[in-house]
């Protein structure tokens, strides 16, 4: 950052330029007593410098809520959603995934978690006009391989899930060719794809949704409980890094996390073999948006020639949804919501 | 009695007033309603005007939704007893969405068109509509401490331009502050620092700011207890803190510090149309739990 170009008085800039200082943040993120102490400014100067550099720093002006509606802003909030191919799961989340922040879905083991995951993989490469987003989806693996053959199989029946989009639409769409796997068998290697391939592929246009199935890694109690301040740094590092990637390529994130039971948000996933793990459930609930759980129910649902074990897919939390379910069917060709009856 | 008021900044000199000259300025500030009218008269009024409240509650609770309601509910027309007033919504999170703030401002216009009764009254709902409450709304989206640090100087310029400003959310103050700040001391000094700007900007300004904050873990006497987070040094930052908890299948807004109420928990829901009461018939005459009967922090 060179001083010059800032509209500031030359005694302020020839101070500025004694310190270590390099760029506007690093004024910002100091307090102003220090910043005040290092360039020996007085203080309405130092006011000065700190509105300058805030100026700089500041994307753009506040905006009212209208302009914000009439889509004044790009990149700003503008109520777009990625569809989960689903006419009854789209009206639960009022249009389907946010495509700022990070969505969790959690819920126990067989519950249809990836099957899901894997349909919106498969939707978000829908044109937007057909609630997609136009590109491809990043698939990170941390537990088991990727089930390419499930994926396989939602592929060829795409036409039945979506039968109100054009089929040419559908056939023009080479859905495996867009659905990038990665491999991360531990959170050091999770952090190294999200740092170094996840970027590249989101400024290439290549990928707008990021999966990660599953970050049960997180809370995997492989340190000693005194370790909790390093899994605490490591799981702030990691979502820190999802929602910068969310936010600068206005891209939905969906999480998978393990979850046994209902409990209040806090309390953990699996065998508590410490009590490291509620205070890091809450550390990470604190880090996600939209919450929902997947249950699976003993009763069955049967559609035509297949039967399926029924689904719950419940609202745990949104700052726009209702905490509300809807009992969810796994099919051949994925996963669908039973229409709520009258 | 003289109590003998001395700014502490270079924006006028020390200033004499009588306790009683205090007394009628904190009356004449006024307050947001909440629509909760357990949770308004908890806090004899609302929110109040002047003053730096805190929110705070685990994921899910309805810090967010308690936020969206007060940014509508201090838009309330003069003739029904509002503030008429605008505000600055700062987001850390990215939790504001504009779908559910149309469900709240929608509800609060039904609401007003159905109880007002008098010409005035009838004339302000001409202009408070939908359109007229999202355009009070002045919304900024802040991706770390340091942008957050950046409007926060740039406040006081956009408030003397913008007098009708009367609340500034910010939702919440804990994300960005725990993310990517491992210098804790510079942490501390840094929310001090933003501490004394809140109250600066409260009291110069008239406005009342409304903060959220996340909770956290910390272990007493071998016993996890959920605290506020961003440590107790912050804790003197507001003047009023209302946590919001839930109690089973309960929603509890409990006020756990405050200069003039008593220490009490009232019960509340969060419905399509926003931060409201639970309707208890039965228990009319006793909605409020006075706190000490209750389980402690």
């Amino acid at each position: 950052m060179v001083w010059d170009q800032l509209p500031l008085p030359s005694r302020i800039r020839s101070a500025l330029q004694r310190t270590h200082l390099k760029s506007v943040r690093e004024v910002l993120s100091l307090p102003a007593v220090d910043v005040q102490r290092l360039t020996g400014l007085a203080q309405p100067e130092v006011h000065q410098l700190l509105t300058v550099a805030a100026a700089v720093c500041r994307r753009h002006a506040p905006l009212t809520v209208l302009q914000l509606q009439r889509g004044e802003c790009r990149r700003c909030e503008s109520g777009l959603r990625l569809s989960v191919s689903c006419p009854v799961l789209d009206g639960l989340l009022r249009g389907g995934l946010p495509v700022g922040g990070i969505t969790e879905l959690s819920g126990p083991s067989g519950a249809g978690k990836t099957q899901l995951a894997l349909q919106i993989s498969l939707s978000v490469q829908y044109p937007v006009e057909h609630g997609g987003l136009g590109a491809g989806a990043l698939y990170i693996c941390t537990e088991d391989s990727f089930p390419i053959r499930r994926l396989q199989q939602m592929i060829s029946e795409q036409a039945i899930l979506r039968s109100e989009v054009p089929p040419s639409v559908i056939s023009g769409l080479h859905f495996s060719d867009h659905v990038y796997i990665e491999h991360a068998a531990d959170l050091d290697s999770l952090q190294v794809c999200l740092s170094r391939r996840a970027p590249v592929l989101l400024a290439a246009g290549l990928v707008r949704l990021i999966v990660v199935d599953s970050v049960a890694a997180l809370f995997r109690s492989e340190f000693q409980t005194e370790d909790w301040l390093e899994r605490n740094k490591q799981l702030l590092t990691f979502s820190t890094m999802l929602h910068q990637l969310s936010q600068e390529f206005t891209t939905p994130v969906l999480c998978i996390n393990q979850q046994e039971s209902h409990g209040a948000v806090g309390s953990s996933s699996g065998p508590l073999s410490s009590s490291v793990t509620p205070a890091l459930g809450l550390a990470w609930a604190n880090q996600v948006m939209m919450r929902l759980m997947m249950l699976r129910h003993q009763t069955t649902v049967s559609r035509g020639d297949q039967s399926s074990t029924l689904r719950r897919l419940e609202v745990v939390f949104a700052p726009h949804l209702a905490r509300s379910k809807r009992d969810v069917g796994v099919w051949r060709e994925g996963v669908r919501g039973v229409p709520v009856l009258e | 009695m003289t109590v003998e008021l001395e700014t502490a900044n270079n924006h006028g000199g020390g200033e004499a007033v009588t306790a009683l000259e205090l007394l009628q300025r904190e009356k004449e500030c006024g307050s947001i309603t909440t629509f909760s009218s357990q949770l308004d008269r908890a806090l004899k009024g609302g929110l109040p005007v002047g003053k730096v409240t805190e929110i705070c509650g685990a994921p899910g609770v309805g810090k967010t939704q308690l936020c969206l309601q007060l940014s509508v509910d201090v838009q309330v027309p003069l003739s029904f007893g509002g503030l008429e007033g605008q505000v600055i919504f700062m987001d850390t999170e990215g939790s504001f969405v504009l779908q559910r703030v149309g469900d709240v401002a929608a509800a609060v216009v039904r609401h007003f068109s159905l109880v007002a009764e008098d010409g005035e009254q009838k004339d302000a709902m001409q202009t408070f509509d939908m359109e007229s409450i999202l355009s009070n709304i002045f919304l900024v989206r802040c991706h770390d401490y340091v942008e957050l640090l950046a409007e926060l100087h740039l406040l006081p310029d956009f408030l003397r331009d913008q007098p009708r400003v009367r609340l500034l959310v910010i939702d919440s103050v804990a994300f960005p502050f725990r993310q990517q700040l491992d210098d804790l001391s510079l942490r501390t000094r840094l929310l001090q620092g933003l501490a004394q700007q809140l109250v600066s900007i409260a009291t110069r300004h008239n406005i009342a700011v409304v903060i959220t904050n996340q909770m956290t873990t910390r272990l007493q006497d071998s016993q996890s207890h959920l605290v506020p987070a961003l440590g107790e040094i912050w804790g003197h930052a507001s003047t009023t803190r209302i946590l919001l908890q839930w109690e089973g299948s309960r929603q509890v807004a409990a006020i756990v510090k405050s200069p003039c109420c008593m220490d009490t928990a009232v019960q509340y829901h969060i419905t399509s149309e926003g931060f409201r009461d639970v309707n208890q018939p039965e228990n009319s005459d006793q909605p409020e739990i006075p706190l000490t009967e209750r389980r402690s922090l």
